[in-house]
């Protein structure tokens, strides 16, 4: 039993290697052929587009009856994957696991769940309300932390990609004025960039929540 | 006869048949077998006949049997899909001059299971076959195996999308189960002789050791073992299906003849229980014993009873035999006697969280039935609004309990039934001697509530002028 486990992670690895199309990879972290570490690029025409994607895999004891277990260690701003650990929501890591999939066909599902959120299905509900309420504005963000955290090229980011200095507004998913206008209050800049963000101060919400509420929140605590 | 063996071409042609039948041999080896004597040579050829992708075959009525016996025609025609049909025997001599200069001489025709009538054409076309000089032999099986012959006879026609068989057969609905069962044994040996990659373990393995399940995936038995014990072992029911992505979403689950020729006896019992117990738990008319120690899943009774009559509650567990009420889980109390209160209130506050219409309400109707329950809902209702009358409009006698409604008054009662003196705003007894102590002690809780503001009028009785003149009035 443990045998035919090994026997197969062994080969899918190899399989992987040999596939130079797919441009997923596998690699070991330490000796264990257990616990591994998979890549692969951001989609195109996405804003992950150009960004260097790390996911942790875990291969469990009942592996391939049981699912791999997979989080990406490349923060990722997306509503089906935690902002905060990187922890996963897809079906197919769950309750539609086969044991016909493998770590490669996990990693393109991954990979095109990055194509096609799930809003209504959220790992993330901060995220997954960005995306609801304003597209475009979610976008820039998830772009922003590909810039950031997975080296996609582009301007936004002072110091390129990763290490470099990174504009915590930015990171939020907010806009300058809207945390400077109650830094201006006398709010410190972190707490204001922390509410707003837990509110979603972004796009037609900004009409919607008055700024009494905002204060209100912002003396909380 | 001895006189052939001496002339050159005989030689010859003696060769070319042996080279002939060795190489049929090997090509064919489970459908040739010869026999040789000094003057010729005996071939018997067994030849399947393969159909390719399965094709749908119809069966009909010669009329040969029907007319005779003037039997009616319902089962003129029957219809199946089939890849193979039995093998057609053919006993062939080869003269001493095959193949120079004769050809070979059929013996007999016989086509198994007989599922097609008139061999003499059949006879004509292979003979027609031959060129003096040439072997015929492999054409022949060729053109049996490939259903070729089955054209060329017009037993079977292409149309537009299909290519159709059409037997005519004295019986048609004798000839139709074996040609099934033949077909079916066709398709297992051919698929205990290929070999199939498994999905899961990746490695290729002869049929024998894979299954076939009824979807069309095919896993090999180490696989489909390890998987499914494990599901079953962690009471994972819903997995124990076909292994392949597309199934899992749909959930498409082994069937018991699946499950039986993977795991062990003792695991199928298990997955049978895990099953019904599912079943039970997906099943709103199921409840479970009440017993402690049984905790059986207790079905509806089969028999139907007129719902209203209080029959319906009536559950015997199988398992223990203890006959219980299905709402209040308690021993049988006969169908004209209510349940205790509380616990029937249990369902009904559950029945009217529910909205109305909702699945949540069907859940319940389902186990204890609609009308049962609009009964019971009625009947709480209306207990409930008349506790809560009385509760706001009365006060029960600290002694006795009645409950005493004050029409008007001050709010030192005398029972009517007891005699009792109690207060009516807080329900304390009251000393008999001196009842007014109650409302005209400073700090007491009802000091100078004697009156309710309510009903002091205009003239602002004040309680200690008015006791005096109430006191005769003031029995509830």
């Amino acid at each position: 039993m443990s045998d035919a486990r090994l026997r197969r992670v062994n080969k899918e690895i190899a399989d992987c290697k040999n596939d130079k199309s797919s441009k997923i990879v596998i690699e070991l972290i330490d000796n264990s052929p257990y616990h591994l570490r998979g890549s692969f690029t951001g989609p195109e025409g996405t804003p992950y587009e150009g960004g260097h994607y790390e996911v942790d895999i875990v291969i469990p004891e009942s592996y391939p009856f049981q699912p791999v277990k997979m989080k990406f260690i490349t923060k990722v701003y997306h509503p089906n994957v935690s902002s905060a650990s990187g922890a996963i929501c897809l079906d197919i890591l769950k309750d539609a696991w086969s044991p016909v999939l493998t770590l490669k066909s996990t990693l393109i599902s991954l990979q095109s769940l990055l194509c096609s959120p799930e809003p209504n299905d959220p790992q993330d509900a901060e995220v997954a309300k960005h995306y609801m309420t304003s597209r475009s504005s979610f976008e820039e963000t998830a772009r922003y932390w590909a810039q950031a955290y997975a080296g996609a090229p582009g301007g936004g980011v002072k110091g390129g990609a990763k290490g470099g200095e990174r504009d915590e507004i930015a990171i939020a998913g907010l806009e300058k004025a809207h945390v400077d206008q109650f830094e201006a209050l006398g709010f410190e800049r972190g707490k204001v960039i922390d509410v707003l963000r837990r509110l979603n101060y972004r796009g037609e919400n900004v009409t919607k929540i008055s700024e009494d509420k905002v204060v209100q929140e912002l003396l909380k605590n | 006869m001895h006189t052939f063996s001496e002339d050159p071409t005989v030689t010859t042609c003696l060769e070319l048949q042996r080279e002939e039948i060795r190489v049929l041999e090997s090509i064919y080896p489970y459908c040739v077998s010869t026999s040789e004597d000094s003057s010729k040579v005996m071939l018997k050829l067994e030849i399947p006949v393969e159909l390719g992708d399965a094709k749908t075959v119809h069966i009909v009525d010669d009329g040969s049997t029907s007319v005779a016996s003037g039997s009616d025609h319902d089962f003129s025609a029957v219809t199946l899909s089939l890849s193979s049909l039995p093998p057609v025997l053919l006993e062939v001599i080869l003269p001493p001059t095959y193949p120079l200069s004769d050809g070979p001489l059929i013996s007999s025709i016989h086509v198994v299971d007989s599922w097609m009538p008139r061999y003499i054409l059949l006879h004509q076309q292979l003979q027609e076959q031959f060129q003096p000089g040439e072997g015929v032999l492999y054409t022949w099986i060729e053109w049996i195996r490939n259903a070729e012959f089955l054209r060329e006879s017009g037993f079977l026609t292409s149309n537009k999308n299909a290519e159709i068989i059409r037997l005519p057969h004295p019986q048609p609905q004798l000839l139709f189960p074996r040609l099934s069962e033949h077909d079916k044994n066709q398709q297992l040996s051919q698929f205990s002789q290929n070999s199939y990659t498994c999905s899961v373990c990746f490695s290729s393995r002869k049929g024998a050791q894979c299954l076939l399940l009824s979807c069309g995936h095919i896993f090999c038995r180490d696989c489909l073992q390890g998987g499914w014990q494990l599901y079953i072992a962690e009471g994972d029911v819903e997995h124990v299906g076909c292994l392949d992505s597309s199934c899992v979403k749909e959930g498409r689950e082994a069937s018991e003849e699946e499950v039986r020729r993977v795991v062990t006896e003792e695991e199928v019992q298990r997955w049978k229980w895990l099953r019904q117990k599912r079943m039970f738990e997906r099943d709103p008319t199921v409840v479970h014993c009440p017993v402690a120690l049984c905790q059986a899943p207790v079905p509806q009774p089969s028999e139907t009873v007129e719902e209203g009559s209080g029959w319906e509650r009536l559950r015997t567990c199988p398992s223990c035999n203890y006959s219980f009420c299905s709402f209040c889980k308690r021993t049988w109390h006969g169908s004209l006697v209510d349940c205790p209160i509380p616990l029937s209130e249990k369902v009904i506050l559950e029945y009217l969280e529910h909205p109305e219409g909702s699945a949540g309400r069907r859940v319940l109707e389902t186990r204890f039935g609609s009308r049962n329950l609009t009964r019971m809902v009625l009947r709480y209702q209306e207990n409930k609004a008349n506790q809560q009358w009385l509760e706001s409009h009365s006060m029960k006698c600290p002694q006795c309990s009645v409950q005493v409604e004050k029409s008007h008054g001050c709010n030192h009662m005398t029972c009517a039934k007891c005699k009792t003196h109690f207060c009516y705003r807080c329900g304390q007894r009251l000393s008999v001697n001196n009842p007014y102590q109650h409302f005209s002690t400073p700090g007491q809780k009802c000091y100078q509530k004697l009156f309710d503001a309510s009903e002091l009028g205009e003239d602002d009785w004040q309680p200690m002028e008015a006791y005096a003149i109430m006191e005769e009035n003031n029995v509830g």
